[in-house]
């Protein structure tokens, strides 16, 4: 279940917490790799936005949980695991 | 370090093959001039130099002191490689440690973006990364004559064989928090020099008590660069340097 808001916001928050200068909400595609190929973010970066995600919406991101990486391949998996957070 | 009087104690010889400097408000040689006549007046904004000949994506990780740094050295180090860089900054990139300790105080999480940069190193290291350079590098703090002290590790540099060694010099104006101690940076600026072999220049350091220099000495430096002074001394506590260009 898609929430186009929250894709929205997610992009923002990434803007700002990564700091993409020359970069908009809307030059992020929903399902555009963040990390290595795509966007082209950094595994600083994935510390950062892991960060800035759980500062943003009061959840908590086991860094060693087998699944959290494939929940930041791109901004609609990070969208459902925040609803599915926010939920539980 | 105690020098005592009338002891010379290090002489070196190097030339200055080009130079850059960068404040809020002069950028380019001309208003460097017209800084050295009294008609340009260095900004007090918190303007920064454009560095859009990077990509956005690595621009992003630079602070602004790690961007006038690169405005003054990216140009000098333009078809030099392999290029030795000596970075010189006796404080450092105050806003960022700033910022740090005052999430530690608020008890919050550390940014990683900002830990992984809050070393003196951190910006020579992004040096190294966006230009592929992997020569000798160094990172130095020192008191007010850091910038005397950047040459001669230059010039040790230049010693060992490298054909040429870029020395950056960058502070930045601190937070308010540390104006009750930090009271020698009174303006933004960076000088990069480009340095080579050679008997152009002279720098001595002797135990002769003088007055202390009224600015940073890299600025100090420029000024008399501009007005064609031949010598000059830069003096910090018992320390002098002695400055001599040939005419």
């Amino acid at each position: 279940m898609s929430n186009p808001q929250l894709n929205h916001d997610i992009k923002d928050l990434i803007i700002e917490a990564l700091g993409l200068e020359d970069i908009s909400a809307d030059d992020i595609g929903d399902e555009q790799t963040l990390f290595g190929e795509g966007l082209g973010l950094d595994s600083v970066d994935a510390l950062e936005l892991g960060l800035a995600i759980q500062k943003r919406y009061g959840i908590k991101i086991d860094a060693d949980a087998k699944d959290t990486r494939s929940h930041f391949t791109n901004v609609a998996t990070l969208a459902a695991f925040v609803t599915a957070k926010q939920a539980a | 370090m105690e020098v005592p009087q009338g002891e010379i104690h290090t002489l070196i010889t190097f030339n200055i093959s080009q130079w850059r400097a960068w404040a809020p408000g002069l950028q380019s040689a001309a208003h460097w001039q017209q800084w050295s006549h009294g008609e340009r007046a260095i900004d007090a904004g918190e303007a920064s130099p454009d560095v859009s000949f990077l990509p956005a994506m690595q621009r992003r990780r630079l602070s602004r002191l790690a961007r006038m740094a690169f405005a003054v050295g990216w140009p000098l180090a333009e078809g030099l490689a392999p290029l030795p860089l000596v970075f010189v900054s006796r404080h450092g990139e105050t806003p960022r440690t700033l910022e740090i300790l005052s999430d530690l105080a608020a008890a919050q999480p550390l940014s990683p973006t900002q830990f992984s940069l809050s070393v003196h190193n951190a910006v020579i290291g992004l040096w190294s990364i966006m230009r592929g350079e992997t020569a000798e590098m160094t990172a130095i703090a020192a008191e007010g004559d850091g910038f005397e002290h950047a040459v001669v590790e230059a010039a040790g540099l230049l010693h060992d064989g490298a054909p040429a060694v870029l020395l950056i010099v960058a502070e930045e104006h601190p937070p308010a928090a540390y104006s009750p101690w930090i009271t020698d940076v009174p303006c933004d600026y960076a000088l990069g020099l480009l340095l080579t072999p050679g008997d152009q220049w002279r720098l001595s350091l002797e135990g002769d008590k003088a007055a202390p220099a009224s600015e940073p000495h890299a600025l100090s430096w420029l000024r008399n660069l501009l007005a064609n002074r031949s010598t000059f001394t830069h003096t910090l506590k018992d320390r002098t340097w002695n400055w001599q260009r040939k005419t």
